[in-house]
């Protein structure tokens, strides 16, 4: 533990305390002041740091289970996750051993307390990481554990050919499965065969029995197994084996009944075996033979290195990758040279790390040379280190130099500038600048944990997450999805998103209890700035402007708050620290010019994340202004962590409402790739025939659409869908959708109609101007039709506008639903959705594209990542650099200029074709991105089957800027 | 702020000793102690094993380095544009200037041979020497002719005359007379028929001579008789480089050994084989710069066009010249634009999504060199075949099939959708009509 970091550390507890706590939490969900009696205070008041930041993460009961299910499920894995969490709860034990341990043993049973002994026995072991030098403190139940020490005894003397070798296996055993079997438990295996299922007969394993052990205590030696136990399902025990200990508890046939039924209720538990193997090349005697097995721990290594754990492991697995974070002053201080002293702060140490550390002088002198060169400051360079490319990314701020390099494979240079100005930016959140983040020694250890993380996330994804079910990672997606300037949303039906709104809203106007000035006559203590919601990683709900909440997203993403949030339940999660929004920050830089009279209060601002099961809430509260000035470095407040707490238990009636639109059909409806690959169809087989020589099969489909481009317009419409006939077929599944959306809108139900028509009406115009203007390109035309509607919602940041058209949306989408039902082609396999003004994005839910799965579809979902990279980045020529750095923006014609729409056709075949004959199927498909800066900004990617006709597409364009306007 | 708006400065200095060489481009040369820390970075990378490759600063500015030979570094610095419009386009910036270190080194190769600057005994001499050059380096920084394509993407740039077979023949026929296999008559600095030899010759060498004939003829000689190493086939020993002007814009050369001399080829070879063919040639020259035949009938709405053959490494273009400006169309990108807005998307394409297989006439030991700009390419799991561009001044559309590339642009008044099957047509025209 000496590696535990020092504020940002995080602590679980056992389950049994956990439980109470939940308990009380749910009964009484607002304390008043008089309950803070030392049994109800909250679980995480002792971690709360010197500087009042607060980071407490804990798992929830059914998930511990479900790791351990998975664990068994993986069989015969080694894990330690039980002694890990005995640990924990160890640590707190021992911290607060005055105030808890004393009193809560007391009520509970015998057994728990009797395991619970157990527990602490264990530790110390624990804590040497494995090793058993038996440094533990004398008790009843512990006899000396089971050791090498014993074993290299044996070694010594033992001139063998065969060598005793130590195993270790986790099984996982419920006791609550023996109450429904009606075998007797006095049985002659007892507990050993009815739960462990080893069978055991005394007095069989004479010759092998220790001769040191007397008759009464012989050793457990594996007679048999058990069909279907735990023991025969982890295929790691083998008959002949001894088994010596229980969780380190040493086990003979005396006491292993006793130990057994200590065991409380599901767990997962370690068993020590003594088995007899061949010698494995060992030559001294001294090495210890003892095997360990390479644990997938079942809590999730994202959790552990939250935890602050493990960290050095995790680094170690990558530091062959070179990457390095330095900060590097350019002030030479010559007074008092000290060495390395322009490194203020450097990440990690590890041979390839120092390699980029050795050439910082090249960083240094580039980042001084090339500015005057060239008139701009330094962006990025490429080095080449041995075999691996790495680019270094520079950000300057005042005389200091931050410099981060990443691999080649993991991070293109078209992305690099957006990881590193996330960086900065989550940077300045947490800590208000650069300077202030760097250069306090103390904060060493936390930036330490946070680059680790960083890194971890960039480099080896795949260890964050649970390795058994989740897919690989995406890491274009991962780069590109957490790049955007925006939050995933999840469109919720509106009458749950009312409630949640109303929940929100009424938490945020802080007119309860004692937050009210009234109560005490006192100023209250923080003003509530705005609140945002998460359920299992998106967005559901938002209070907050949109730099605010994508200040807090950037926090969130950046330690793994969302995906924490939607694979693993959340006992309870509590974050406080103070935060430096910079839009804030910003604009108190220059205050008093946009608005005379009013300036931005000089408060500070605190972030309070709370966490309960799936849902998550992030508050933003404001101190100063017209709350009380904060003082020093407040904790959080139980009021407002309490109240948060009552808000989400509130909150929690709607999951059910929020899973079944998790668990409804795909809005806009999906296809999988994998459905137009395979060569079943005729249809297919032509159409795999005809984008494979494009140069000759589109022709004649070509002349016509061509020829009908040069008539009048309005007719081009319909000459264009009826002329090509190769295209009739899907141009008549969506024709029929268009035109079914403006025929029987009204037939729906009564309640969508009014929505329904002008959707029709805008559907219309949407073609019908884009026809007009020639294509994409056009913007004149379409501004007009589409700002009529807007005029309604002056205020774009209010978001109840938001939610109504998204609501519009949701009933477009449940009417697709139905279509795809009636049997028209659907050939959208993707899209990517993204809402500048409000900050958010809407993509295909993960349940969505989970459901999708087939072996190309993945593929073409990583695909069309990599190629919205390439296309956000084509986009953000032409946008202004983001105010930071020097922004003078003019239209420039140098480069290929602003960049409107972007497509790229890709071709796929299916993997592993063996069949000679014919040539391996294909199938086209096209990634669009489109980006409009007029009306509102908005970036929009889709993945479709090439067999679409192009002007749906269009269409599909301007469906949904007019839906999600 | 030392570097104008956009120019580019190529420096050029001794790899082991940072002896500078000679400087090139750009008005004001850069300052020596600037120029002395660009070479030191790259050198002290050096010595701790780790190699600088490249750098890029906000709007666009770019510095490449490159040490060829382990004999000359390289280093290309381009200014990025004060006028804004983002970082974006330096991605395109950097194949540009690796592709102009390339061709600079080549040439320095093509002038004086492999041995000399490997060595590099003398560098006073060096320097001396390198000044015959220039011109060539020159006009690879400058890119004084419009439309030359070959520089950027290592494909010769091809005229398609009206009737190739007889042009085919004539040079076939003065080529063996002159003790040679390798012919090639060249039409508006482009090449209009050659022998099979000539382009069996590396990619590279293939362009560089059609820059040295460029710059040959721009010096307005009627022939004249100059030593060339091959970069590629033998770069040590050299060859005589023979040149005749047949008419103006038109040039005929061969490359050969010691025989014949320059003035029996002028006197006794050139009137026998192309005397006869004036009016071909003329019928050549009418081509003009819109480098395929009259046969060819292009859409009306293709602006311009770049047509690579992968496979012979050969490509066509050109740039419709506006005949008739509507005044219903927006302001049409002039044509200089045009060839300009041309390169950046081929540049654009092919770095991000289409291979670019001139790699396969790379030196094994040079292979690690160039495979250090990372290839976006390669990071997806199916293959691009077609992609397009909306701009604002016009849109691009491109695609790949196995034997070609196209890259075309048309005025933004043509529908997006209908931008494939203009593009689809087009190929098929020209490749049916030529067999290109």
């Amino acid at each position: 533990m000496a590696s535990r970091n020092g504020t940002e550390t995080a602590v679980r507890r056992g389950q049994t305390e956990k439980g109470d706590n939940s308990d009380s939490d749910s009964t009484s969900s607002s304390y008043s002041s008089s309950d803070y009696s030392d049994d109800l205070e909250p679980e995480w008041l002792d971690d709360i740091q010197k500087n009042g930041e607060l980071f407490y993460l804990e798992l929830s009961e059914g998930e511990e289970e479900a790791a351990l299910a998975q664990a068994t499920a993986n069989q015969g894995v080694s894990t330690n996750h039980v002694r890990f969490s005995e640990k924990e709860a160890e640590i707190i034990t021992e911290q607060n051993k005055k105030q808890r341990c004393g009193s809560r043993t007391k009520g509970e049973p015998t057994l728990k307390r009797l395991a619970r002994i157990l527990r602490r026995k264990r530790r110390p072991s624990q804590r040497r990481g494995g090793g058993k030098d038996g440094g533990k403190d004398s008790s009843s139940l512990s006899s000396p554990p089971a050791s090498i020490l014993k074993n290299q005894a044996g070694q010594r003397q033992g001139v063998m050919v065969q060598q005793q070798q130590l195993k270790e296996v986790c099984v996982y055993l419920n006791p609550k499965r023996l109450g429904g079997s009606s075998t007797p438990l006095s049985d002659r295996g007892g507990l050993l065969e009815a739960l462990l299922g080893v069978v055991h007969r005394p007095g069989w394993s004479r010759g092998q029995g220790d001769p040191a052990a007397g008759r009464r205590e012989e050793r457990l030696t594996v007679h048999g197994l058990v069909p279907n136990s735990p023991a025969i399902k982890c295929g790691q025990i083998l008959i002949g084996d001894v088994l010596v200990a229980v969780d380190d508890v040493d086990v003979t046939s005396e006491n292993i009944e006793r130990v057994l039924s200590c065991i409380p209720g599901p767990t997962q538990v370690r068993l020590t075996l003594e088995t007899v193997g061949p010698v494995e090349g060992v030559s001294g005697g001294d090495s210890p033979s003892i095997h360990r097995l390479k644990a997938s721990p079942p809590v999730s290594q994202l959790v552990r290195l939250l935890w602050g754990e493990d960290t050095a492991e995790l680094q170690m697995s990558i530091g062959h990758i070179p990457h390095i974070v330095m900060y590097l002053s350019l002030k030479l201080d010559s007074a008092s040279p000290q060495e390395e002293q322009e490194i203020l702060y450097q990440y990690p140490v590890s041979e390839a790390s120092g390699q980029l550390k050795g050439v910082r002088g090249i960083f240094l002198t580039l980042c001084d040379m090339l500015e005057n060169v060239t008139g701009g400051r330094i962006i990025s360079s490429s080095l080449l280190l041995g075999k691996h490319l790495v680019h270094v990314g520079y950000w300057k701020e005042s005389n200091n130099l931050l410099v981060i390099g990443l691999p080649a494979e993991r991070v293109p240079l078209l992305y690099l500038q957006t990881v590193v100005g996330g960086v900065v930016r989550t940077l300045k959140v947490m800590y208000g600048s650069l300077d202030s983040a760097f250069c306090k020694a103390d904060h060493a250890p936390r930036l330490d944990h946070f680059f680790c993380l960083f890194f971890q996330q960039l480099i080896q994804p795949s260890r964050l997450t649970d390795s058994s079910s989740a897919p690989p990672p995406d890491i274009s997606g991962t780069l590109f999805l957490d790049g955007l300037p925006a939050v995933r949303w999840l469109t919720l039906p509106p009458e749950i998103k009312m409630e949640v709104d109303t929940v929100l809203s009424d938490f945020e106007s802080s007119d309860f209890g004692e937050m009210s000035e009234d109560f005490f006559g006192l100023r209250r203590l923080y003003v509530t700035l705005g609140s945002c919601l998460f359920y299992k990683s998106y967005l559901i709900a938002n209070h907050l402007p949109k730099e605010d909440l994508l200040d807090v997203c950037l926090y969130c993403q950046h330690y793994c708050l969302l995906p924490l949030a939607s694979d693993q339940r959340v006992g309870q999660l509590v974050i406080w620290r103070e935060v430096f929004p910079q839009h804030r920050a910003q604009q108190r830089g220059h205050s008093g010019s946009s608005a005379p009279g009013y300036s931005q209060p000089h408060g500070r601002h605190f972030l309070l994340i709370v966490g309960l099961r799936h849902f998550m809430q992030c508050v933003l509260l404001e101190a100063g202004g017209c709350a009380s000035p904060a003082l020093g470095s407040p904790g959080p407040d139980c009021v407002y962590v309490d109240q948060v707490k009552a808000t989400l238990l509130q909150l929690e009636v709607l999951e059910a409402g929020i899973e079944e639109r998790l668990n409804a059909p795909p809005a806009p409806c999906l296809s999988c790739a994998d459905w137009f690959l395979p060569a079943a169809t005729a249809r297919d087989r032509l159409d795999s025939l005809a984008s494979s020589s494009p140069v000759l099969s589109k022709l004649a489909g070509a002349v016509k659409g061509s020829s009908a481009g040069s008539r009048g317009r309005s007719l081009f419409g319909e000459k264009a869908r009826r002329s090509s006939p190769q295209r009739s077929l899907s141009d008549s599944g969506s024709e029929g959708q268009a035109d079914g959306g403006s025929g029987s809108g009204s037939s729906m139900a009564p309640g969508l109609s009014p929505h329904s028509t002008p959707d029709s009406a805008r559907k219309l115009g949407g073609r019908r101007d884009s026809l007009g203007s020639g294509g994409s390109d056009g913007s004149g035309g379409s501004g007009g039709l589409f700002k009529i509607p807007r005029m309604k919602h002056p205020n774009p940041f209010y978001l109840g506008t938001l939610k109504k058209i998204l609501t519009e949306r949701e009933t477009e989408e449940m009417y697709n639903t139905m279509k795809l039902t009636s049997g028209a082609e659907n050939t959208l396999f993707h899209y990517v959705m993204m809402e500048t003004v409000q900050g958010i994005f809407i993509a295909p839910t993960h349940r969505e594209v989970a459901q999708l799965s087939g072996s190309i579809h993945p593929q073409l979902i990583r695909n069309f990542h990599h190629c919205c990279l390439s296309i956000r980045a084509a986009f953000q020529q032409s946008l202004p650099p983001r105010g930071r750095r020097g922004a003078d923006r003019s239209q420039s014609s140098r480069g290929l200029g602003p960049v409107k729409e972007h497509g790229v056709l890709f071709q796929c075949k299916p993997e592993n074709w063996t069949d000679q004959r014919k040539p391996a199927p294909t199938m086209t498909y096209w990634v669009i991105g489109r980006m409009l800066l007029e009306p509102v900004p908005q970036e929009f990617y889709v993945c479709f089957h090439d067999s679409v006709a192009e002007v749906p597409v269009e269409m599909a364009f301007r469906l949904s800027f007019g839906l999600a306007l | 702020m030392m570097l104008q708006d956009g120019s580019t400065q190529l420096l050029c200095l001794t790899a082991s000793s940072g002896v500078p060489l000679f400087t090139r481009g750009a008005s004001k040369q850069l300052p020596f102690s600037v120029i002395g820390s660009l070479n030191g970075v790259h050198m002290f990378g050096g010595g701790q094993r780790v190699l600088l490759s490249s750098c890029e600063t906000e709007r666009g500015g770019k510095v490449v380095w490159r040490v060829f030979q382990d004999s000359v570094m390289l280093i290309a610095v381009n200014g990025g544009h004060q006028a804004g419009g983002g970082g974006g386009s330096s991605k395109e910036e950097e194949l540009h200037l690796r592709r102009l270190l390339e061709n600079v080194w080549n040439c320095m190769v093509l002038v004086l041979g492999q041995d000399e600057l490997a060595s590099a005994r003398n560098v006073e001499r060096l320097k001396r020497d390198l000044r015959s050059c220039f011109g060539l380096i020159d006009q690879l920084l400058e890119e004084r002719q419009e439309g030359i394509m070959g520089n950027l993407t290592h494909c010769a740039d091809c005229l398609l005359p009206p009737n190739p077979a007889a042009l085919q023949e004539a040079v076939e026929g003065f080529t063996q007379a002159a003790d040679s296999e390798f012919g090639c008559l060249m039409v508006h600095g482009r090449i209009a028929a050659a022998t099979e030899k000539w382009w069996r010759l590396a990619p590279q060498e293939v362009v560089l001579l059609s820059a040295l004939m460029r710059s040959l003829s721009a010096s307005g000689s009627s022939s004249c008789d100059y030593p060339v190493f091959l970069p590629q086939g033998s770069p040590t020993v050299a060859h005589r480089l023979l040149r005749f002007q047949l008419l103006p814009g038109a040039d005929v050369c061969v490359l050969c050994g010691p025989t014949p001399s320059l003035r029996r080829a002028e006197s006794g070879l050139v009137g026998r084989f192309w005397s006869p063919m004036v009016e071909t040639l003329r019928g050549c020259l009418a081509v003009g710069e819109r480098c395929l035949p009259g046969s060819v009938s292009l859409r009306p709405d293709v602006l311009a066009l770049l047509l690579i053959n992968r496979e012979t490494r050969r490509s066509v273009s050109c740039v419709r010249s506006s005949t008739h400006p509507q005044p219903s169309d927006p302001a049409l990108p002039s044509k200089t634009r045009c060839w300009e807005l041309l390169k950046l998307f081929y540049i654009f394409s092919t770095t991000r999504y289409f291979s670019q297989e001139e790699t396969l006439c790379v030196s094994p030991e040079e292979k690690p060199q160039r495979g250090n700009t990372e290839d976006f390419a390669l990071g997806f799991s199916h293959q691009p075949l077609q992609c397009y561009l909306v701009g604002e001044e016009c849109k691009c559309f491109g695609l790949q099939t196995p034997q070609h590339q196209l890259f075309l642009l048309t005025p933004l008044s043509v529908p997006t959708f209908a931008l494939r099957t203009v593009a689809t047509q087009t190929l098929s025209a020209i490749t049916g009509n030529t067999g290109f």
